[in-house]
């Protein structure tokens, strides 16, 4: 079994090299160089820097070095969590995405309950009326919209629940120059600003989660011993929720941690919707201010959660499910 | 193109609709220049008109015509989407043909290779390409075709391992066939409709991770598509409190809608009819 582990980790390992090489040879096939960038300023200010200065520049960061060892050093510098230093926000990337992550893992794993949940059950529902009317309907609706994009469904929401009916707000994660009076103010604050990011990043991987509910539920309605408690005369909601659906939770189960890894994602577009100060709205700012140590870094940060949740993913699958030896 | 006749009259209700929908689409792609009676580059009118018999989905903010920047989306949409759709395709079953066939340590370093990219993050990879090669049509096929081939590729292999597996094959080896004849004569008839499903498939992919991408501001910006033209809207200053985006937020979202949803429903009955789930 930790052999299997063991094989399965180092494939991951090998991803996350290519995507540190990625994230290093990417800015240097680029045409130009960074002081070339920052010299022609988009923003008016024009900065020319002298060959003496480049030079210097260049030395100082290392860049005059032969690209192996600059790879070398820039791993190095990974590992230790020195991830550069931000133009726009004056500070270090390591401590910017510090201060942002918890906002987007706070929706992330919200919605992965809440899709999750929701997805589950009317996935039972469904297998339960397999066939009939409620499943059809319910079957074609999750086929729609896991077809439209989550953010358009993002937009959707924010026009409807936000602009027109005014529940939720528009905009942030909480209201800004507000004195909260108690902790307890706080907190329904931030769920007040949270509610439809989560809602609206669920819809990513709902369609999953039914469409696998819905499967496992129609396999192990058809077994022997949901007959007999039909025969039996069991209600209903016993048979579905008692005896069918604890056995089919185990594929869903090792779906969640695939579908952390699709939320983390998809979190860039939903936070940007609604302007949710999490990683995604910041890999915005940093790309319109052409910010590259800082998305770079955020990319980074987001590449090593998705090859986390798929390695814990591929173990857990292997470890609930003993067929799979 | 009896064939594609036949084949829709053969589709369910919903198919027939979703043909109709993709085929008015097209043609708004192709002929939206004609159909517009403004330029969408121009501005034609006051800013912000609402809809009105003049202009049928009103104005944005610098007055160019709704109408005909729905139109010329429509185009770069499609632009886009094939272009991607065809890279993909093309690369991706290339790859999962020679995996396939060849077998052995070729099939193990494409394959290991393949499950590397699909494991990256797709929305952030993306991004970070696009920031760092700039926005223009071309780039974003680029940027876009190199996470859409993974999928293609294992899809491909498979259905050739199975291939592979036949006894005609193994015979046909035996006489001394070579790869160029086993192919066209074994293998390009059955591999034909999962590309075709692939490609489909990968156009509807496409439209959504474009619209992403440009809706983040990553698109290009000389060739508006629905996605900027998104990002455009919710730039504005207060279009929240105004009715503004009953007309300049809605039509491209309805448009984006439509089209993802028509060509995933036409994916879906060929689905059916292959008897072949993705």
């Amino acid at each position: 079994m930790s052999k299997n582990i063991f094989k399965i980790s180092v494939g991951y390992v090998i991803t996350f090299l290519f995507i540190i090489t990625i994230n290093f040879f990417i800015p240097r096939f680029m045409p130009g160089d960074p002081f070339t960038y920052l010299s022609s300023d988009e923003s008016g200010m024009n900065v020319t820097y002298s060959d003496e200065e480049m030079q210097k520049y260049k030395e100082y960061y290392g860049l005059n070095k032969p690209l192996g060892i600059q790879f070398v050093n820039y791993i190095r510098n990974v590992l230790k969590g020195n991830l550069g230093y931000s133009i726009i926000l004056n500070d270090e990337v390591s401590k910017i995405i510090i201060s942002r992550i918890t906002w987007t893992l706070g929706i992330v794993i919200i919605s992965i309950i809440i899709s999750c949940f929701f997805g589950t059950l009317l996935g039972a529902v469904s297998a339960y009326n397999r066939n009939g009317l409620i499943d059809k309907i319910i079957y074609s609706v999750f086929m729609i919209i896991s077809e439209v994009p989550a953010f358009i469904i993002a937009l959707i929401f924010l026009f409807y629940f936000a602009a027109y009916l005014d529940i939720f707000p528009l905009s942030g994660g909480f209201k800004p120059f507000v004195e909260y009076e108690s902790s307890f103010e706080n907190i329904t604050d931030i769920i007040h600003h949270g509610v439809l990011p989560a809602v609206s990043l669920s819809f990513i991987n709902i369609g999953n989660f039914y469409i696998l509910s819905r499967n496992s539920m129609i396999d192990i309605l058809q077994k022997d011993y949901i007959i007999t408690a039909n025969a039996k005369g069991l209600n209903k909601s016993r048979i579905i929720l008692r005896h069918a659906l604890r056995n089919a939770i185990l594929p869903i189960v090792t779906r969640i941690f695939l579908s952390l890894g699709t939320a983390i994602g998809g979190a860039v577009l939903i936070e940007n919707v609604f302007k949710y100060p999490g990683l995604g709205t910041l890999m915005r700012e940093a790309v319109f201010f052409r910010d590259y140590p800082l998305i770079q870094g955020i990319f980074l940060i987001m590449a090593v959660m998705v090859i986390i949740m798929n390695l814990t993913a591929d173990i857990v699958y292997k470890k609930l499910d003993p067929r799979l030896k | 193109m009896k064939k594609i006749i036949i084949y829709i009259r053969s589709a369910s209700p919903i198919g027939k609709a979703a043909f109709l929908l993709l085929t008015a689409i097209i043609i708004l792609s192709i002929f939206g220049s004609q159909l517009s009676r403004y330029p969408h580059d121009l501005s034609s009118g006051k800013s912000l008109e609402a809809p009105s018999k003049d202009h049928k989905l009103g104005t944005d903010d610098l007055g160019i015509d709704l109408w005909a920047q729905i139109c010329n989306g429509a185009r770069i949409s499609m632009i886009i989407s094939l272009g991607v759709a065809t890279l993909a395709c093309g690369i991706g079953s290339f790859i999962g043909i020679i995996s396939g066939y060849k077998g052995g340590i070729i099939d193990y370093i494409l394959m290991r290779f393949t499950d590397m990219v699909i494991v990256l993050p797709q929305l952030p990879t993306m991004i970070v390409l696009g920031a760092f090669f700039g926005p223009s049509i071309k780039n974003i096929i680029i940027v876009l075709s190199l996470f859409s081939w993974t999928r293609i590729a294992r899809i491909t292999r498979a259905k050739l391992l199975t291939i592979m597996e036949q006894d005609y094959i193994k015979i046909a080896k035996g006489y001394g066939a070579s790869f160029k004849y086993i192919y066209l004569n074994h293998i390009q008839s059955q591999i034909l409709p999962i590309i075709v499903l692939c490609f489909i498939k990968t156009t509807g992919k496409a439209i959504v991770a474009e619209a992403s991408l440009s809706f983040l501001g990553l698109g290009d910006p000389t060739s508006k598509s629905w996605g900027l033209i998104l990002n455009r809207a919710m730039d504005f200053n207060g279009i929240y409190f105004t009715p503004y985006w009953k007309w300049w937020v809605a039509s491209p979202l309805i448009a984006i809608v439509l089209l993802v949803v028509s060509i995933s429903l036409i994916g879906r009955e060929l689905e059916n009819k292959y008897d072949f789930k993705m």
